[in-house]
């Protein structure tokens, strides 16, 4: 933590960024929330440890920082896949931000739960990046994670031994509660659109109503619209307040995207996007 | 005291339609129930919501005075998805229509006094409603004077009116273009609303001023009003927020603990300055 | 106020009679996400321990989505259909006080001046059955707001937690005494005695703020860097609003049924959302998140209070507890208060 208040201060007084992106203690000592430290003194109050869940890769697309000179960003392994995956979508430049990467030693799965083998982010359960990909300047130590079953990949294939009608059934039952808060959408680092297609209005796009016919096509094109883009942070499944299981979608989704193309979004600044790549020789029978 | 459905609309059928300028309309109506066109009544200055089926509704202020009460007229701007609706429909055709809702002009009270009507642009409308609505009755007010301004000449609204009441004898008319926006047989004024009215708005005493138009040209207006003695509660203005319900209840218009659609849309500049500036 | 007993089992035929006497039951579901129509006894949570579910009950009374015409296209004139509403009497098992005075506190925008039927035909005759309150957490401000865990305020029948199998029914309001009478079978003879201990030993969340206070300081700051620092982080979603049970913003629009008919909607809608208040001319009086921000703060503890003298807000903390970025209103406006 002091390595971390250190380097952002140093970082803000040597005028190298002009703000850092970090967390602070929330409400509670073991909630945390995003903070934009603009002065050594906010530097002082940056935290990092199991409950930094949020992805703040998210806020590098804000308008008000795409002027401001370099950005700093405190970022787990799993942060810096959305950031390339921004460098790469050119929502970002490259020499716009600097990257404070964290070896991350595994984070819980929603605010203000204590860290356990039960509560472990499902994310970091099989994470291959806790030691980001790339970094400025990388801080922390490695330590051991806690072990438990991944209920949510047990989960996926379930579905998907699922007949087509089963599955419809499952999802009507969860997308049923959605409410069309967009708070899936407003925590994604990926969804950074201006204008979303969800509030498209000349033609209207997607029904904005929160009914089972809008609710279907809010959350399948959003899926659609993450597929090879979706770097896994879930931060969309945890902001949902009707707690729709989202993941699925965008893990399936990420399946697909490795198994036909051997793609994963994030993992590097050399591979070129999936969805800005035509290849001739590119699997189409998994679409049906 | 659960009551009826607030937020069903009354129908009308388009009888007249006018080509403003490029992307302005005016749709004369008429409410098809012949009971309701008998017991619809409205003041000067009060809105409406304006649905197209399949598209949604939009607010217009109603531009034709309350003293002509066979037909309400309105004027939009195409701008997005309801007024590009509205742009497509044809005479004959169906437009639904819940109102009059908001607060008025207060006409009763300007009687006997001076009127300065100051308007830009499609603000006009508005005020439209008010300027007939005193020339309807003009032996009761002193006075009366209109000035409007658009960027250019082609932006110019009710340019039949224009005419006609620059010919009336017994109002001043003046007419006014942004600097470049003239045509070549252009008579009127060249120049900036704000620079005209310090040119040719009347004496402050006894008279009131209506502003409607663009924020900027009201921002810069005001203080000129200001200067000519002009209080403030003599100037008086509109406030046009987004608006869905109309009706103080869906929580989208209002500037701090204002609700535009039922404390407004009109308001004298004194109780605009009471407002947080949130609009 | 008159008390009677009645045991968990016979809770259960309680509600199983209500379904048979052809009223809408609901109760927060036991997953605590939102609240549910319970179709038997089997469904029935009533717990003073758990969580405020994440989503209020208000979308039985204010729905999330629903039409408000219909339209037919009958070659160019248009055939206006009213949509039905449920005749049922609503029935809301199990709220807590910062749940039970949530219609109480919505009817107020709904019914000054215009009245909302939709609103109305649901709320006018339901019955809200509340339910002692022994959860805290961090996030609880009920007493900040003039609310209470133990308070009947907005309940017209009042469940007290006696042991194990027994709940006292304190009959608030007359509505709910006549709603009781058919099922007096069910009850048996109170002792205030007892229910009046366990309520005294309920603890109170601390007081955060004096609402007074914080509604002058914002007639005075409205310009203050306190908004502007939420808005730093605040992503603009709909959670705090949705979640919210008196928040009442809404949209209109209209959706097709098929190629000549169609509907139009009113869909809950939230302040926080960029689009909200964006002119068509391109203008936004709020075009800042910290703008909206202040609206939601200033619209709970000053606008609505001076309008209609109640606070937009019962101290839930569900907004708080869903927040994706951790922002938590208590804080805020407590910051408020001490800044006052
Ligand atoms: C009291 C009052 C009186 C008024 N009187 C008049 C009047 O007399 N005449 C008049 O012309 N206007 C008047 N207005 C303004 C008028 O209400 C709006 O201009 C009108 O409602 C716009 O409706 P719309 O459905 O066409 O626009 P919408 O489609 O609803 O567009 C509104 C907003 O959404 C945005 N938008 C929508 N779709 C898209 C898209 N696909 N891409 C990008 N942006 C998009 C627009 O930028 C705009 O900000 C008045 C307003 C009020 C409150
Ligand atoms: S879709 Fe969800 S999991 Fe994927 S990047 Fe966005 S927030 Fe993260
Ligand atoms: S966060 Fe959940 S409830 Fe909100 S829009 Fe997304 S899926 Fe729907
Ligand atoms: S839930 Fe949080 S992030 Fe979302 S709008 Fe509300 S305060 Fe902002
Ligand atoms: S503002 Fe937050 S705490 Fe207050 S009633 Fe709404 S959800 Fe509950
Ligand atoms: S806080 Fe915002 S969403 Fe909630 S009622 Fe007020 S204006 Fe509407
Ligand atoms: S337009 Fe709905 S409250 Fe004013």
């Amino acid at each position: 933590m002091n390595e971390l208040r250190a380097k952002a201060k140093e970082l803000l007084t040597n005028g190298t960024v002009k703000v850092v992106i970090g967390y602070i203690e929330s409400t509670t000592p073991d909630r945390t929330k995003p903070f934009i430290a603009r002065t050594a003194e906010d530097a002082e109050k940056l935290v990092f440890n199991k409950y930094c869940v949020n992805n703040l890769a998210l806020y590098l697309t804000r308008k008000e920082f795409r002027r401001t000179g370099v950005v700093g960003i405190v970022a787990k392994g799993c942060d810096v896949k959305a950031i390339v995956q921004l460098i790469q979508e050119n929502q970002v430049n490259k020499d716009d931000v600097y990257i404070i990467g964290m070896n991350c030693n595994g984070v819980v799965s929603e605010l203000g739960q204590d860290f356990s083998a039960e509560t472990i982010a499902t994310k970091c359960l099989n994470c291959s990046v806790r030691t980001p990909l790339l970094y400025h300047t990388l801080l922390g130590t490695l330590e051991d994670l806690p072990k438990r079953e991944d209920k949510n990949f047990v989960l996926m294939q379930k579905l998907d031994a699922m007949s087509a009608g089963e599955r419809w059934d499952f999802w009507e039952d969860e997308f049923e509660r959605c409410v069309k808060c967009y708070a899936c959408r407003q925590a994604c680092p990926l969804c950074y659109c201006e204008r979303c297609i969800a509030d498209k209005t000349v033609p209207r796009w997607i029904e904005s109503s929160a009914h089972t016919r809008g609710n279907f096509s809010w959350n399948i094109i959003r899926a659609f619209h993450l597929a090879g883009r979706c770097i896994g942070c879930n931060e969309c499944e945890r902001a949902c307040p009707a707690e729709i299981p989202l993941s699925l979608l965008n893990r399936k989704m990420g399946m697909v995207a490795k198994k036909e193309f051997d793609f994963v979004a994030g993992m590097g600044l050399d591979t070129p996007t999936l969805v800005g790549t035509y290849n001739l020789n590119d699997n189409e029978d998994f679409i049906k | 005291m659960s009551g009826s459905n607030i937020y069903k609309p009354e129908m009308m059928e388009i009888t007249d339609i006018v080509q403003e300028t490029s992307d302005t309309k005016t749709f004369r109506l008429k409410f098809k129930n012949e009971s309701t066109a008998k017991s619809f009544s409205f003041k000067a200055g009060q809105f409406g919501e304006y649905g197209v089926f399949g598209e949604g509704e939009s607010t217009f202020c109603i531009a034709s005075s309350p003293t002509r009460s066979e037909y309400i007229e309105c004027s939009f701007k195409q701008i997005g998805k309801v007024t590009t609706a509205l742009t497509r429909l044809r005479v004959g055709d169906s437009v639904g229509f819940r109102g009059p809702y908001g607060n008025y002009f207060p006409v009763e009270e300007m009687k006997g006094k001076n009127v300065v009507f100051i308007a830009g642009g499609i603000g006009l409308a508005p005020v439209r409603c008010v300027i007939w609505n005193t020339l309807d009755l003009r032996n009761d007010f002193k006075d009366v004077t209109i000035i409007y301004g658009a960027r250019s000449f082609n932006d110019l609204v009710y340019k039949r009116e224009l005419k006609e009441w620059k010919e009336r004898k017994d109002i001043k008319t003046v007419v006014t273009v942004d600097p470049g926006g003239e045509v070549p047989d252009w008579d009127g004024e060249i120049g900036f609303v704000p620079a005209i009215v310090e040119k040719v708005a009347p004496k402050a005493e006894n008279t009131v001023a209506i502003v409607c138009g663009p924020p900027i040209m009201i921002k810069f207006t005001i203080p000129v009003l200001q200067k000519l003695g002009f209080a403030e509660e003599n100037i008086i203005t509109t406030l046009e927020n987004r608006m869905k319900c109309g009706l103080g209840k869906c929580g989208r218009c209002n500037v701090g603990n204002v609700y535009v659609c039922k404390d407004g849309p009109v308001f004298t500049y004194a109780q605009m300055k009471e407002l947080p500036q949130e609009y | 106020m008159e008390e009677k007993i009645i045991s968990l089992d016979n809770l259960s035929f309680f509600v199983n009679d209500l379904i048979k006497d052809n009223h809408i039951v609901i109760g927060q579901d036991s997953k605590e996400i939102n609240w549910k129509r319970i179709t038997g006894a089997k469904d029935i949570v009533v717990n003073s321990k758990n969580i405020p579910s994440n989503i209020s009950y208000k979308e039985f009374v204010f729905a999330k989505t629903e039409p408000i015409i219909y339209y037919k296209n009958k070659k160019d004139e248009f055939d206006i259909v009213e949509p039905a509403l449920p005749r049922q009497k609503l029935v809301f098992l199990g709220a807590k006080p910062c749940d039970a005075r949530s219609i109480e506190i919505m009817s107020k925008v709904f019914n000054w001046d215009y009245k909302d039927k939709f609103f109305n035909e649901r709320a006018e005759g339901s019955i809200v059955i509340g339910v002692a309150c022994n959860y805290q957490d961090k996030f609880c401000f009920c007493t900040s707001v003039g609310l209470s865990p133990v308070t009947e305020k907005g309940s017209d029948l009042f469940l007290v937690p006696l042991d194990e199998k027994n709940f006292a029914l304190q009959i608030v309001t007359e509505r709910g005494k006549e709603f009781i009478q058919p099922y007096q079978k069910y009850l048996s003879d109170g002792n205030q005695a007892k229910s009046k201990e366990i309520l005294s030993k309920i603890k109170n969340p601390e007081k955060r703020f004096e609402t007074s206070k914080v509604s002058e300081w914002l007639t005075n700051n409205f310009e203050h860097k306190i908004f502007d620092n939420v808005g730093d982080i605040c992503v603009g979603c709909g959670q705090c609003a949705f979640a919210c049970p008196v928040c009442h913003c809404f949209d209109i629009v209209d959706e097709e049924c098929d190629y000549s008919s169609g509907r139009r909607m009113k869909n809950w809608d939230a302040c926080q959302f960029g689009l909200f208040t964006l002119h068509g001319s391109g203008h936004n009086p709020r075009e800042t998140q910290g703008k909206r921000y202040r609206q939601r703060i200033a619209h709970k503890f000053k606008y609505y209070q001076d309008k209609f003298d109640e606070v937009l807000c019962t101290g839930c903390g569900r907004c708080s507890r869903g927040c994706p970025v951790g922002i938590d209103i208590a804080e805020v406006v407590a910051e408020i208060n001490s800044l006052a």
